[in-house]
């Protein structure tokens, strides 16, 4: 029994494994419900979903361990889609092929996202506005501009190659979706084993420290809400790949999505805290969610209750960790049922 | 005598309509310590920021080794060898003991992988334990992070860290706050040991015994001013007391 109380006091500190246990169970419950759940049709469903919101979760996690926060993450990807809409119309329209119009659709996409970051980036670090601020006010350029762009509508008369790209062809991943993953990856290790991370690690933790250390504080936050922008630039281009035109509508509510996945993967707003893996965890729960509730017929609002619940919980198992006692508080359940 | 180690002149620095120091001037020399003491609000951590490199001084001119030095941020000081322990702790919580220790002078691993900037980070870790070691400082395991440790130990890391780095010059503002006795006789013979490695040490405190037990000369701030610079053999607890509170001149 004490060998069990030591695993579970090890999971309790271990916030990955927690997620796994807890994506484990939604998946058990779900496929218990309806076994249709348990089928490559609907895992490669979730993972199309998770994959944009991954994207513009792994900017958040940067954003967010550095003790800041991206509000524009989400209407960058409608902007950056709808840009890179308009580019791919035109180019069709004059009669350039689809494999080339493709690779600039990207770059377009990803440029409007650096652009985006860019904006962020100047008012945080030249005209020291708060980041919730700033980033509030380009979310709300953001989205209007989108709007006004399009009128209300989406931009297609790209190539036609577009949506086939986001068919599944590895298993539940197509291959915009492995590109992303192995994106993740890269990204995961810059922030645990190198440089790049150790510094906005430093910079959340105790931006005075940083600073004294020698460390260009400004030229670090600069970066992380360019690469952000970038991210939801290339979520934004998904999103065209995937409906097969943009719409200003795509990656809405996205940044609270981002900022859920950050958080349940076990990140904290304060800064100088969180994980890839657990952002991964975060964004996979999340979507697991949302399809699993839709397959066993429960009205789609409970999605936000149950979405909800877990950031809560999240937030509950950290303030438990910070004091040091959420393997003590399991023990004690433990101790209990013997 | 010879030639000073590191040495500010008329410096000046105000805030705003506040003069927090007015006409300060100040040697250190190789091997010495020197005690900074006076009042809440002397001046004492606002002259700790002037010579680290944290603060440009509104008049006056910072010195090194005979040469004349502006530093437009603390790295410039850390580079050319000046330590600062700040009072409001410099570590980073969130990070290990050796990830603080070696903030801002990482060292990479081999080849194309080191140069993206990835970390060596084992390599720190047991360097970060032999430099604590060497200072005198006993930390558990370098690679726990810092939130984990007491106080004391949080405090004697970053001690640890401004010791093991300085090549010349450190500063310590109120390193023994908030220890136990025992560990404030810890950092007292780190201090020593700094002394006699033949670096000039800087030390701050408002604990009297302390800097009349570990310091060679006593330099008192009062209202950003020098009102006194002695050998500290020429003052005792009472007339130290007298000279920053100003009972005595
Ligand atoms: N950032 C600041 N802005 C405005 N005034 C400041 C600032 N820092 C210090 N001061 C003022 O400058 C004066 C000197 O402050 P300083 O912190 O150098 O004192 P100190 O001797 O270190 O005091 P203590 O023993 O309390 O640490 C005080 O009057 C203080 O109010
Ligand atoms: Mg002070």
């Amino acid at each position: 029994m004490s060998n069990l109380v030591n695993r579970a006091k090890s999971i309790a500190g271990n916030q990955q494994a927690l997620l796994l246990l807890v994506l484990i169970a939604m998946i058990a419950f779900f496929t218990s419900r309806n076994s249709i759940f348990f089928s490559n049709a609907v895992f490669g469903n979730i993972i199309s979903d998770w994959a944009p919101i991954v994207l513009i979760a792994i900017g958040e996690t940067f954003v967010i361990i550095s003790g800041g926060i991206d509000l524009s993450v989400g209407s960058t990807v409608a902007i950056s889609g709808v840009v890179a809409a308009f580019s791919m119309r035109s180019l069709t329209e004059h009669g350039h092929g689809s494999t080339q119009t493709l690779i600039v659709g990207f770059f377009v996409s990803v440029a409007t996202g650096i652009l985006v970051g860019a904006i962020n980036a100047f008012l945080i670090t030249k005209t020291n506005v708060v980041p919730f601020i700033a980033t509030l006010v380009t979310m709300g350029a953001g989205s209007g501009l989108a709007i006004v762009f399009t009128g209300g509508g989406p931009i297609g008369g790209g190539p036609d190659a577009a949506i086939q790209l986001s068919v599944p062809k590895v298993g539940p991943f197509s291959y915009p979706g492995l590109a992303i993953v192995a994106l993740v990856i890269v990204l995961g290790f810059f922030l645990h084993k190198a440089r790049f991370g150790r510094y906005i690690y430093a910079i959340g933790s105790n931006e005075f420290a940083a600073r004294a250390a020698g460390i260009n504080t400004k030229a670090y936050l600069a970066k992380i809400y360019i690469l952000s922008g970038a991210l939801a630039g290339m979520a934004g281009y998904y999103y065209y790949l995937r409906l097969g035109c943009g719409a200003p509508t795509s990656g809405l509510g996205g940044e609270l999505q981002a900022i859920a996945a950050v958080v349940i993967g076990g990140a904290a707003l304060s800064g100088g805290e969180g994980r890839i893996s657990g952002t991964v965890l975060g964004a996979l729960i999340l979507t697991t969610v949302t399809s699993g509730l839709i397959i066993i017929n429960v009205a789609a609002n409970w999605k936000q209750v149950v979405v909800a619940i877990l950031i809560a919980a999240a937030v509950l198992l950290q303030e438990a960790r910070a004091k040091g006692s959420s393997s003590k508080l399991l023990s004690n359940l433990f101790k209990k049922k013997n | 005598m010879t030639q000073p180690l590191y040495e500010v002149r008329d410096v000046s620095k105000s805030y705003g309509s506040v003069i927090a120091l007015s006409g300060v001037s100040l040697k250190i020399h190789a091997g010495e310590v020197i005690g900074l003491v006076g009042d809440n609000g002397a001046g004492k951590s606002t002259l700790v920021k002037v010579l680290s490199g944290a603060h440009q001084p509104s008049e006056g001119t910072v010195i090194l080794e005979g040469t004349e030095r502006k530093w437009n941020s603390p790295h410039d000081a850390l580079v050319a060898g000046v330590e600062t322990l700040y009072q409001d702790s410099g570590l980073a919580p969130h990070l290990s003991v050796s990830a603080n220790v070696f903030l801002g002078r990482e060292r990479y691993v081999k080849g194309l992988l080191g140069k993206l900037g990835f970390l060596a980070q084992k390599e720190m870790d047991r360097v970060a334990h032999e430099n604590l070691d060497r200072v005198g400082i006993a930390v558990p395991q370098s690679n726990r992070s810092v939130s984990q440790l007491s106080g004391g130990q949080r405090q004697a890391v970053a001690i640890g860290r401004a010791v093991s780095w300085a090549s010349k010059v450190i500063i310590l503002d109120e390193p023994t706050n908030h220890l136990g006795a025992r560990q404030a006789g810890e950092v007292l013979s780190v201090i020593k040991a700094a002394k006699e490695r033949g670096l000039g040490v800087i030390f701050i405190s408002h604990t009297l015994p302390h800097v009349l037990q570990v310091t060679d000369r006593i330099v008192v701030l009062r209202l950003g001013k020098i009102v006194a610079d002695a050998p500290t053999s020429t003052f005792d607890a009472e007339s130290l007391l007298g000279t920053i509170t100003g009972l005595i001149d």
